[in-house]
């Protein structure tokens, strides 16, 4: 009686671990299917051949060259220093501009009521219908006559000036932060300036941090906008997205291919990182709240 | 059909809303203008004088400051009309009639340039005119409001506010004004002026032929629109091309999102089942693959599959145990590729590229939809899978009867606006394929190819081909697209409703 209850119990066990090895060996099957490009990007990066590698998966002969050239050997096609601090300088004022502005209009919807609240978040949703390529050709005609194009004042402007229709996320935040707190603090004579920065700030952290960051990494991932305004083709005002896009030119591919590769690591292993600690808040970005967890 | 019919019912509920608005707003404006009028009647003379210069009352009441900045304001708009608003205005309804010429002039020994017409100019600033205007007078008969309201303070001997009082009421009672100015003049200047410059230039023929400075374009109301909705000629194809890119671009869409969905909540659900070691580990894995940037994982990507890229040549290898029998002899075989082709052209063919754009869109899917709907599988409640076992379902079972509704039902309003943004999918379209050529004529002449999408047309049609009208047009119509799937969303959430909820 007992050793059949064991064996049941064996069984059992036996049918688990089965079922943990399928598990496990269908989700290793399937990263690896996932990771090949990974992989093939950081093994070019570390190719001797400086086009595509096309013979084989793996370089033949493996070098640190290609990184060594990317930072200390600029010539008139790849001058990746210069991207990145480019890029950089944009991302800075890019990311306070958009930033500051975000938090202002997402306060402004959630806790302040006046009479243009519900039409202005009307207009905001109606303007997300439309494709952004379509009023960014526009944008490049005002920004040139304007005579600002080509510059990175007119990447800082075209990253930050509509920023402010990104502020659902933040709204979401605020709606959730109890109104008995700014209640209590205009009893004792707050004003809502006072309100904004003493109270909602400092609770804020979060949503602060995901905003920073969101407005931070959209100038080293857009290739499409820069590359509208940045119509000169002069390389040394590239940002790196351009920049390295560029590389893979028809013309160029076959000599900068590896340069591209290790480019393309060199930029986003901070930005995976960045992605990765903050890819709870995109998930609630994305879905706009609407899908809770 | 289900769709369609609550599409049709919830438009039509709009509708009717739409019209009631339309109605109180206008019963709103009579009302105002009525206000005004009476304003204006029983005011002093300085509030009568307000409509002739704006600063007046301000000076009689002792808000100095407050007069002499509605003052400048007053002088700025008459400027302004006089040196961009008129000018611009007045060569609104032709957008220019002088040619540019330049012409060689002897004496100083220069190629001399005419008082041209620079019709992107009159179209832009005789845009912003316009706003501007319309803002001006709003801002003008508000003016006469409040000078009245001033008179009754000062007639009743009610503190009227200083200057500095009223910069303390901004960051008070008027904090929201404060906060949005900035933001909203961005949102003014950098999206809602240049689409609304995009939308005129639906109505015009701006294109490569008429290209200012040296050429003069003018409207042609809604002649564009005809070219693109019908079937046209067989030089001209736009719209043949158009209703091309549309069923490919809803096809892409509905495949992208309704894919990526199963097999992302499948992803989801290996990677969260009791069985698997680490989830923590392959879910970032996972991760990774949407956080490298997408130029440069799509990028290398359209180099692994190009026709001499390194899948072919692995795929040029013989397959194990089979002498001289390679893996392109098998797909040859098959008839999935030409006789006479020694490779597979993954993103060269009309129909390959087609389906490997879908694939390649399920390795960055599957890992987001994976991300976001983890957290939705983690609240199913755990009682409805224990006595669907009870009564024997079986594993597909309960993923097609409990899983599938229940998610469907949770995330439908995050499914339609996904499938929103792929129908502007302008990634992974862009990057894959944006250097191929159509052997289709008739896409080649309206400058289409067999993958583009919509929006993907768009950008070719400006970026290359320098064909605003037309590039405009698509925008409209991409709009009225996402609109409809949007209004549709929105219908499913009643999110305006909640935001109260917590607070």
């Amino acid at each position: 009686m007992s050793k059949t209850a064991q064996q049941i119990k064996n069984a059992a066990k036996l049918k688990k671990r089965i079922r943990t090895v399928i598990h496990n060996g269908l989700l290793a099957v399937i990263s690896f299917f996932w990771l090949i490009p990974i992989f093939w990007l950081i093994a070019s990066a570390f190719n001797t051949d400086r086009g595509v590698n096309i013979r084989q998966f793996f370089p033949t002969t493996w070098t640190l060259d290609n990184f060594y050239q990317l930072f200390f050997q600029t010539d008139s096609v790849a001058n990746f220093p210069r991207w990145f601090l480019n890029t950089l300088t944009v991302a800075v004022f890019a990311c306070i501009i958009s930033s500051l502005f975000v938090l202002m209009v997402s306060y402004t919807m959630s806790r302040l009521r006046f009479n243009m609240r519900k039409p202005l978040m009307n207009v905001g949703i109606i303007l997300g219908l439309f494709p952004g390529v379509l009023s960014m050709i526009a944008i490049y005609f005002i920004l040139k006559s304007l005579g600002l194009t080509d510059s990175l004042l007119a990447l800082i402007i075209v990253y930050s000036a509509s920023s402010g229709l990104g502020y659902l996320v933040a709204k979401g935040f605020f709606d959730t932060i109890p109104k008995s707190l700014d209640e209590a603090a205009r009893i004792d004579g707050a004003t809502q300036w006072d309100v904004f920065w003493r109270i909602i700030i400092p609770l804020s952290r979060p949503i602060i941090v995901y905003t920073v960051l969101l407005a931070f990494l959209a100038p080293w991932v857009d290739f499409v906008f820069a590359n509208i305004i940045m119509t000169s083709r002069d390389t040394n005002k590239f940002t790196v997205a351009i920049g390295l896009y560029n590389m893979l030119d028809r013309n160029l591919v076959n000599n900068y291919f590896s340069l591209f590769t290790a480019g393309a690591v060199v930029v986003s292993i901070p930005i995976s990182v960045l992605f990765i600690f903050m890819q709870k808040f995109y998930v609630e970005g994305v879905t706009g709240g609407s899908v809770k967890g | 059909m289900h769709i369609l019919q609550h599409l049709n019912r919830y438009l039509v509920k709009k509708l009717k809303q739409l019209t009631i608005q339309i109605h109180s707003l206008g019963s709103k404006m009579k009302k105002g203008f009525l206000n005004l009028f009476q304003d204006f009647r029983f005011g002093d003379i300085y509030v009568k004088l307000s409509l002739l210069f704006m600063g007046i009352g301000f000076f009689r009441r002792h808000q100095i400051i407050k007069g002499i900045l509605f003052s400048i304001l007053q002088i700025g708009f008459i400027l302004f009309l006089i040196f961009t608003g008129i000018p611009n205005l007045s060569k609104y309804n032709t957008l220019g009639t002088i040619q540019f010429e330049s012409v060689y002039n002897p004496i100083t020994r220069r190629n001399e340039v005419n008082d041209y017409d620079h019709s992107f100019k009159i179209l832009l600033y005789g845009l912003i005119s316009i706003i501007v205007i319309f803002t001006y007078v709003y801002i003008h008969l508000k003016n006469i409001q409040t000078q009245r309201k001033l008179q009754l303070l000062e007639e009743k001997g009610v503190h009227i506010n200083t200057f500095k009082e009223d910069l303390i009421e901004l960051k008070d009672n008027r904090f929201h004004v404060t906060l949005l100015t900035f933001p909203v003049s961005g949102i003014i200047f950098f999206t809602i002026i240049p689409l609304l410059f995009m939308i005129l230039v639906a109505f015009t023929n701006y294109d490569q032929l008429h290209m200012p400075p040296t050429k003069l374009f003018t409207w042609v109301g809604f002649r564009n629109f005809e070219i693109l909705l019908t079937t046209g000629s067989n030089t001209v194809t736009f719209g043949y091309a158009f209703r091309k890119v549309l069923t490919w671009t809803l096809t892409w869409a509905f495949f992208a999102t309704f894919l990526n969905y199963i097999g992302g909540i499948v992803l989801a659900l290996l990677i969260n089942s009791k069985y698997t070691k680490v989830p923590k580990l392959w879910r970032t894995i996972f991760v990774i693959t949407i956080a490298v940037p997408q130029f440069v994982s799509l990028l290398l990507v359209r180099h692994f599959f190009a026709d001499q890229g390194i899948m072919n040549t692995l795929l040029s290898a013989d397959i194990p145990f089979l002498n001289d029998y390679s893996w392109i002899d098998f797909i040859r075989q098959m008839g999935l590729i030409k006789a006479n082709r020694e490779f597979v052209p993954f993103l060269t063919d009309p129909v390959w590229s087609k389906v490997m754009l879908i694939l390649i869109n399920c390795w960055i899917g599957f890992p987001y939809v994976m991300l976001i709907t983890t957290g939705v599988l983690m609240n199913i409640p755990k009682d409805l899978y224990e006595s669907a076992e009870i009564d024997g379902a079986n594993k597909f079972q309960l993923f097609a009867k409990i899983t599938m509704p229940y998610m469907l039902f949770v995330t439908a309003p995050y499914l339609i606006t996904n499938f929103v943004h792929n129908l502007n999918n302008f990634n992974v379209i862009y990057l894959l394929t944006s250097t191929r050529v159509t052997s289709n004529q008739l896409l080649a002449n309206a400058n289409a190819s067999d993958t583009d999408l919509l929006v993907t047309w768009l950008f070719k049609l400006t970026q290359d081909y320098y064909n605003y009208k037309m590039a405009s047009v698509i925008g409209i119509m991409m709009f009225l697209l996402s609109a409809i799937f949007t209004l549709l969303a929105f219908n499913y959430t009643i999110k305006s409703n909640k935001e109260d909820r917590f607070q």
